[in-house]
């Protein structure tokens, strides 16, 4: 099994093409707001291959794609946690939301970016994103047990707690295998 | 590639270059040694533009296998896990994907079975509703909603089956918080209306309140606002369409099933001199819970009696989602104002027009059991319900008595395949009337 870092070069050139029906915050605000103390993010995409893909399979996380966007939040020569943004579908749109993640591999943060959907859109109030705080890749992260469902928007909050659970694997994985280090 | 050939062209351009000019020395009679010297310097910068090309046809070749396929990514990171370079805080992060496809389309079916338990000469297997949409999003503010929907497998002549367009309309987010929405759109009312898909109720059938009471599916053409605040409030509020009470067949018992529904016009030549307005209120501030209400007014008569008449129904409901428990309720009531002038000329058919009309319902369901693929989730649900509560004075042994309230009992469980597919099974007891007792079963899908 290998994981790797990818290059960084292309990942870090993709700017979010903003100006959706609602957009809430960019990635980079995002970013800022989970980790204040970082003086800068460095890009550390990365590359899962097959048996990566199947250990994480294993544990009921479908990875969904190879490549992950995983950004380090710095402070001088210290890693401060990981930011992971990523998008799912809700009914019809995708949603667009970025996790933070603590050095325990506990989620710390969870934002909202970008919400089109006609409903449900109450996904992105702090009540509801309270929820994934500290869970980690040995949560349950399941709607309708450890994540409580908005009512009118189950779809949007069962991708949305999908996503956090495969980023939550991924980052753990990828730590796992001493790629941030 | 595009530098590669901007240095080609550039090094053509030199030699072509270099022709020209040893034709110019050659006309200025210029000594050979001159001559040799300058075609040493010619040619010591073509080198030179030689190296460059190299290298950056190298430079190229490094990018590339920086970031294609998987595979490839994998094999060059392993051998050189170059320290990446640092983005500064103001670039942005950025994320895969980034628009979506514009035009999405949407379908959700029912196909239920009724088995009266006490009449099984009754039974009855059909395709309850069979439905199409698309959305569609213009620009990144404007999307067009719709749904086609078959109801009965078969619409024609000599069928009973209708075809109908469920839903029709434009959104555009006007502001941060605020959508206008207008067309044909389904009404804020109860926890079911504008949430109908099999995959988001419990039980085969849906539940009587939000059928007889609210008259799901229920819509109207119009305008709305929608307003979402970051203290977990959704407000709408509308003007539309509204009923048309010229509509009710006293000789049908349509009206005794569902008052609202048997004079509904779901924007289907609909009579429109009275508008109606509408608002609802939906709390969703603590996770799992839902505190909603709304209310509904306007005229029903359009000019077209000699008297006037007010529809008005209103609803307050509650859903509490706690980990894996499942409880909602639902209280909706209507009235029709006015309903002694209809009524008088009716007197002795077998469906006057009631005063007043209501319901509520309390349903807890529980997720049994569930794996990735796979969950069970039983439910009881008690409803009372009442399509004529009451009736306006029409005199001493003319008006009629307010019908019996019909309790109903279900029991029952969903269970669903993946996030889009449900099999249900429930056992309905009737209070009131024992012979609609029944065991269905349901199939439906939604994506």
């Amino acid at each position: 099994m290998r994981v790797v870092l990818a290059g960084a070069i292309a990942t870090a050139a993709l700017t979010p093409a903003s100006a959706f029906a609602v957009d809430y915050m960019n990635a980079d605000q995002a970013a800022r707001l989970m980790f204040p103390d970082a003086d800068r993010f460095e890009s550390r995409p990365v590359v899962l291959d097959a048996d990566a893909l199947q250990t994480l399979d294993a544990q009921g996380v479908r990875a969904r794609s190879a490549r992950w966007p995983v950004k380090l939040a710095r402070r001088g020569d210290q890693t401060l946690g990981y930011v992971v943004s990523d998008e799912v579908v809700g009914k019809f749109e995708l949603i667009s939301y970025a996790v933070g993640i603590g050095l325990d591999g506990a989620v710390r943060q969870i934002e909202v970016l970008s919400y089109r959907e006609s409903h449900g859109g109450e996904i992105r109030l702090p009540a509801w994103r309270r929820q994934f705080v500290g869970k980690t890749a040995a949560s349950t992260l399941r709607v309708g047990d450890d994540i409580a469902n908005i009512s009118g928007a189950t779809l949007s909050c069962t991708h949305v707690t999908e996503g956090v659970k495969r980023i939550v694997a991924v980052v753990a994985l990828a730590k796992k295998t001493g790629l941030f280090e | 590639m595009h530098s590669t050939r901007l240095l080609a062209a550039t090094s053509s351009v030199l030699i072509a270059a270099s022709f020209a000019f040893a034709d110019t020395a050659a006309a200025q009679s210029a000594s050979e040694s001159d001559f040799s010297k300058r075609l040493d310097q010619l040619a010591s910068e073509l080198a030179k533009v030689k190296a460059e090309l190299a290298q950056l046809q190298q430079q190229q070749r490094t990018a590339a296998a920086a970031a294609p396929a998987p595979g490839t990514a994998t094999a060059a990171a392993a051998a050189a896990p170059a320290p990446a370079p640092a983005v500064p805080v103001s670039t942005a992060l950025g994320s895969g994907l980034l628009n979506g496809p514009a035009t999405v389309l949407t379908s959700y079916g029912e196909i239920n079975y009724n088995r009266p338990t006490n009449d099984s000469k009754n039974t009855v297997a059909d395709m309850r509703r069979f439905v199409l949409g698309y959305q569609h999003r213009f620009d990144e503010k404007t999307k067009v909603v719709t749904e086609l929907e078959v109801e009965h497998a078969v619409s024609s002549s000599s069928d009973r089956g209708e075809v109908e367009v469920e839903q029709a309309y434009l959104e555009r987010q006007v502001a941060r918080q605020y959508a206008v929405r207008a067309g044909l759109f389904l009404m804020p009312s109860g926890l079911l209306n504008e949430n109908h898909e099999p995959t988001a109720f419990y039980g085969v059938e849906r539940n009587f309140v939000e059928t007889a009471i609210i008259p799901s599916t229920w819509r109207e053409g119009g305008i709305q606002i929608v307003g979402t605040y970051d203290n977990g409030v959704t407000a709408q509020a509308g003007i539309t369409t509204g009923f048309d009470l010229n509509k009710w067949d006293a000789t049908s018992t349509e009206g005794a099933q569902s008052p609202l529904g048997s004079i509904h016009q779901e924007l289907q030549l609909a009579n429109a001199r009275d508008l109606s307005v509408f608002g609802a209120l939906n709390w969703r501030g603590v996770p799992g819970l839902l505190l909603g209400g709304s209310i509904f007014t306007g005229g029903a008569t359009h000019g077209q009696s000699a008297n006037s008449s007010h529809v008005t129904l209103w609803d307050v409901h509650v859903r509490y989602q706690p980990g894996r428990w499942d409880f909602s309720g639902v209280y909706a009531r209507g009235t029709i104002s006015n309903t002694p002038a209809f009524n008088a000329p009716l007197v002795g058919s077998t469906t006057l027009i009631p005063k007043s009309f209501d319901g509520w319902y309390t349903q807890a369901a529980y997720k049994l059991w569930s794996n990735d693929q796979y969950s069970l989730a039983p439910f009881v649900r008690w409803e009372q319900f009442n399509t004529a509560r009451s009736f306006a004075d029409l005199g001493a042994g003319l008006t009629p008595d307010a019908a019996r309230t019909e309790r109903v009992a279900t029991i029952g469980a969903n269970f669903n395949i993946g996030s889009g597919i449900v099999v249900k099974a429930d056992l309905q007891r009737f209070r009131q009337n024992p012979d609609a007792n029944r065991f269905d079963l349901g199939l439906g899908w939604s994506f």
